[in-house]
């Protein structure tokens, strides 16, 4: 195997002359006595320009050992690798405890649980496939199909070097620690130390980041919420789970704007659409898709008796400019007056321009009516349809590549996700992942994260058979 | 009656007055304002009309305690919800939901921080006591809802503005409020234009323009060459599309004359690449029986059409036939399925007959076939 990596690279300074560099070595010899070792302190008048040779180096031979289809594995001096470690079973303490194994073994543990999330082996045979389509000389022939590709390879690439730089990382602070040992540098091992508890940190925050890597998690989303059947208590229960993602949405700074809401007759709503615009919002609310039970005292009821409603969410993303869309036809649409009747025209004068649009091939509709002009109304009812029908079509490619079974856009009524029980006892619980609060209000006033990341952790925790 | 708008308000440069598309010869525009000084002394000239400030456009000026404002907005929630039981039977009646809409907008046009401090006020902790600025006073607010509610002024008119296509209009009683059905007039220019450049270039005509709003729409449509004339009967209009000209910064491309119908434009007989309208088109009978906010708030000028209402458009269809260069596209807006298949059979008969092709019932969004359009031969 010709790529080369670099088992450890480190400079480091202190008063701005020591060195310390480790050097290449091929990466099919992982073991310690194969591999060579130069460890060499020197004096360099100039070690910014060595320094940043290294790291150039460094850069070029991932990307060799990408492309060649190696899966570089980073190992410390000694043969140290992120799996050893885990196998190590070092027990891992408080984080102020200041025992370089704990930590080590809890930033292992959390780059196990990043890659399982990031679903390492699917992402790697992903790769390797579309390096060989970047590879075809025909490629550009469909610029569509091309862009495509390389957008994904760019992205995928991008979350694959994160992961590996920040293990070796991880790899060459434990070659740092040791080293200051050896040389009872108490100095560079305190701050190896801290740097140890930093990447603690960080790795905590990046195993949250994995949650949300799917392919369109970081567009912004409609949030569709319909009521189930049973009149007034069901509309009543649909409008308090729009609020919830209203305020939801907020809370976490996503701007809201209601695009089509269809009122009840009594209270409540039919119907809604909002949009939520922010980086993530679609990889959080895909969480919330299905159908939420409500269980109460109803206060529409005269006799006080105790009432089960449903409202089904749907979440749809708004793909970004960079992605294929689907190509709509003019000639395939009808667009409607929402509310007409009557003459119109000069005989009218009304504030309502709602508009429905429909497209006849797979008779998918959208609808909107909060803005203030008929124009505003047709353009944000288009901007639905075409999330819709962009779903429907990865729905269709998914269903294609038989990944996943269950489309979006379909709502069954048998899907229920969560029961929120207000009497006679108060709970909220979610039927997936039986996660579930005691304080149903909280919950009502948005504070939703506990159940979509215990949701995102647990559907994405669960599908790896990688690790 | 005649009188050119060389407004130096809105057209600062005379040479607007001089139509662009124009080869042959003309007299100069004040020839035409001289002869109809005579005629028609009487009639208030539209320079001396200073159109409203529609509410969004105002200085924030009123400083109001929150809970005060409040206290309104509960008020007004309340108002909007009691009409539905004192109208409910009612054919001509006010629908809550729409109300509350409407309410909605009237606090973003009021108010200059976040309408959401008003709208969802349990999010706000004490915030009652706090300030905000607003563009009317709390007394005038009051005031508005209830024209709006009790006098069913239109809210278009409450306001002072429509929103219409992407334009934001201002418009004020005497000037029809433009409805949503004729943003497709401009629809189909736009179509027509982006098919074939030929039409970006040439001079077109929107007779009866009310707030402006077909003359700015196809301006903007038509790009840098655009040029449209605009004209109307009434005076106010003629300001107010003055107005909203100026505020698209517009003036170059938009001319305003004051006249009926073709009078203003007799410089420009065969020259027009294109004629669009929306004139009266209700007939007289229907007048009395009109909504409230269109029968008691609208101008009659804008509104009647006549006996059946085709007055006005047989009138233009004839000027269609003097007014259009060959090639030229026309369209008309009309009161929907009987008006335009008359408008159409009439165009094919007559001594009009030899003069257009390609003539068109287009419908709305109602479904109703509410335009005729067509070329000249
Ligand atoms: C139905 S409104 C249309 C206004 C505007 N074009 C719109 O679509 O919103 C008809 C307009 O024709 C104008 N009008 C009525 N009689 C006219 C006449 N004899 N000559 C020119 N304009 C006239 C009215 O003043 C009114 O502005």
């Amino acid at each position: 195997m010709l790529s080369l990596i670099i088992r450890r690279s480190r400079s480091r300074f202190i008063n701005g002359t020591k060195i310390r560099t480790c050097i290449l070595s091929s990466s099919n010899s992982l073991s310690e006595a194969d591999s060579v070792l130069v460890s060499r302190r020197s004096f360099n008048s100039t070690p910014s320009s060595s320094y940043f040779g290294k790291i150039n180096r460094n850069h070029v031979s991932t990307t060799r050992s990408l492309s060649s289809e190696a899966v570089a594995v980073a190992s410390t001096c000694d043969g140290l690798t992120v799996e050893r470690i885990i196998a190590n079973q070092w027990p891992i303490l408080d984080e102020s405890e200041s025992d370089w194994k704990s930590h080590a073994a809890a930033i292992s543990q959390s780059i196990q649980v990043i890659k399982r999330r990031l679903q390492w082996k699917k992402l790697l045979v992903r790769l390797k496939v579309l390096s060989a389509e970047l590879n075809k000389p025909d490629l550009w022939n469909d610029p569509n199909h091309a862009g495509k590709i390389s957008r994904e390879h760019g992205s995928l690439t991008g979350k694959m070097k994160g992961v590996m730089t920040f293990e070796r990382e991880l790899l060459e602070h434990i070659d740092m620690l040791k080293l200051a040992k050896e040389e009872n540098d108490s100095e560079l091992e305190s701050e190896t130390l801290k740097a140890l508890i930093d990447m603690r940190r960080v790795s905590k925050e990046k195993e949250l980041e994995a949650l949300l890597s799917a392919e369109n998690d970081t567009c912004s989303c409609y949030i569709e919420v319909q009521a189930g059947a049973g009149g007034t208590e069901s509309n009543d229960w649909a409008s308090m789970v729009m609020e919830m993602y209203k305020t939801w949405a907020q809370r976490r700074k996503f701007s809201v704007t209601v695009v089509d809401e269809a009122p009840g007759e009594i209270a409540g709503i039919k119907r809604a659409t909002i949009k939520v615009n922010g980086e993530y919002a679609y990889g959080y609310a895909k969480a919330e898709v299905g159908v939420h039970r409500l269980v109460r005292i109803s206060p529409f009821d005269s006799g006080k008796r105790r009432h089960t409603s449903f409202a089904a969410v749907a979440v749809i993303p708004i793909l970004g400019d960079g992605s294929t869309r689907v190509q709509i036809n003019e000639s395939d649409l009808r667009i409607e007056r929402f509310r007409s009747g009557g003459a119109g025209g000069q005989h009218a004068n009304t504030t309502d321009s709602a508009v429905r649009i429909i497209h006849i091939p797979t008779g998918i509709t959208a609808t909107c009516q909060n803005e203030r002009s008929q124009h505003m109304n047709k353009a944000s009812a288009m901007a639905v349809l075409q999330s819709r029908l962009d779903q429907l079509e990865m729905a269709r490619q998914t269903a294609m590549n038989a990944q996943h079974t269950q489309s979006l856009t379909e709502i069954s009524w048998g899907n229920q996700i969560r029961t929120y029980v207000l009497h006679p006892y108060r709970m909220v619980k979610d039927l997936r992942t039986n996660y579930e609060v005691t304080d149903p209000d909280s919950v009502l006033e948005g504070d939703l994260d506990g159940f979509i990341l215990s949701f995102l952790s647990s559907s994405l925790d669960k599908d790896d058979p990688g690790h | 009656m005649i009188r050119i708008f060389p407004s130096l308000r809105f057209t600062p440069l005379l040479s607007a007055a001089k139509p662009f598309c124009s080869s042959s010869p003309t007299r100069e525009p004040q020839q035409y304002a001289s002869c109809v000084e005579a005629k028609t002394a009487p009639v208030p000239n539209s320079l001396s009309i200073t159109p409203k400030t529609p509410l969004f456009l105002r200085t924030p000026s009123h400083a109001t305690s929150l809970s005060e404002v409040w206290k309104w907005h509960d008020w007004a929630k309340d108002l909007a919800s009691s009409v539905e039981e004192s109208s409910k039977n009612s054919e001509d009646s006010l629908d809550p939901v729409i109300l509350h809409r409407e309410l909605k907008w009237l606090i973003e046009d009021s108010i200059i921080d976040d309408p959401l401090v008003i709208l969802h006020r349990s999010e706000i902790a004490d915030g009652g006591e706090k300030n905000v600025k607003l563009r009317a006073s709390l007394a005038e607010l009051y005031d508005l809802w209830r024209q709006r509610i009790e006098k069913r002024r239109p809210f278009q008119y409450v306001v002072g503005c429509e929103h219409w296509r992407d334009l934001v209009l201002c418009v004020e009683e005497g000037v029809l409020i433009p409805r949503p059905e004729t943003e497709l007039i401009v629809e189909m220019v736009e179509e027509l234009v982006t098919s074939d450049e030929q039409y970006k270039k040439g001079c077109w005509a929107d007779l009866g323009t009310g707030s402006g709003a077909i003359a700015i729409g196809i301006a903007k449509v038509l790009g840098s060459h655009g040029r449209v004339i605009a004209t109307d009967l009434s005076p106010v209009a003629i300001a107010v599309a003055g107005h909203n000209v100026h505020r698209y910064g517009l003036q170059g491309m938009v001319e305003l004359r004051e006249g009926s119908w073709f009078e203003p434009l007799k410089d420009l007989e065969g020259q027009l690449v294109g004629l669009v309208s929306n004139p009266p088109y209700i007939p007289s009978d229907d007048i009395p029986g009109l909504q409230a906010e269109v029968g008691r708030h609208e101008p009659k000028l804008a509104l009647d059409g006549g006996f059946d209402g085709t007055d006005s458009l047989l009138h233009i269809c004839h000027g269609a036939s003097r007014m259009l260069k060959c090639g030229g596209f026309f369209v008309f807006e009309t009161n929907g399925e009987k008006q335009s298949k008359m408008i159409v059979d009439y165009m094919m008969t007559n001594d009009l007959k030899d003069y257009f092709s390609d003539l068109k019932i287009v419908s709305d969004f109602a479904g109703i076939n509410r335009f005729v359009t067509g070329f000249r031969l």
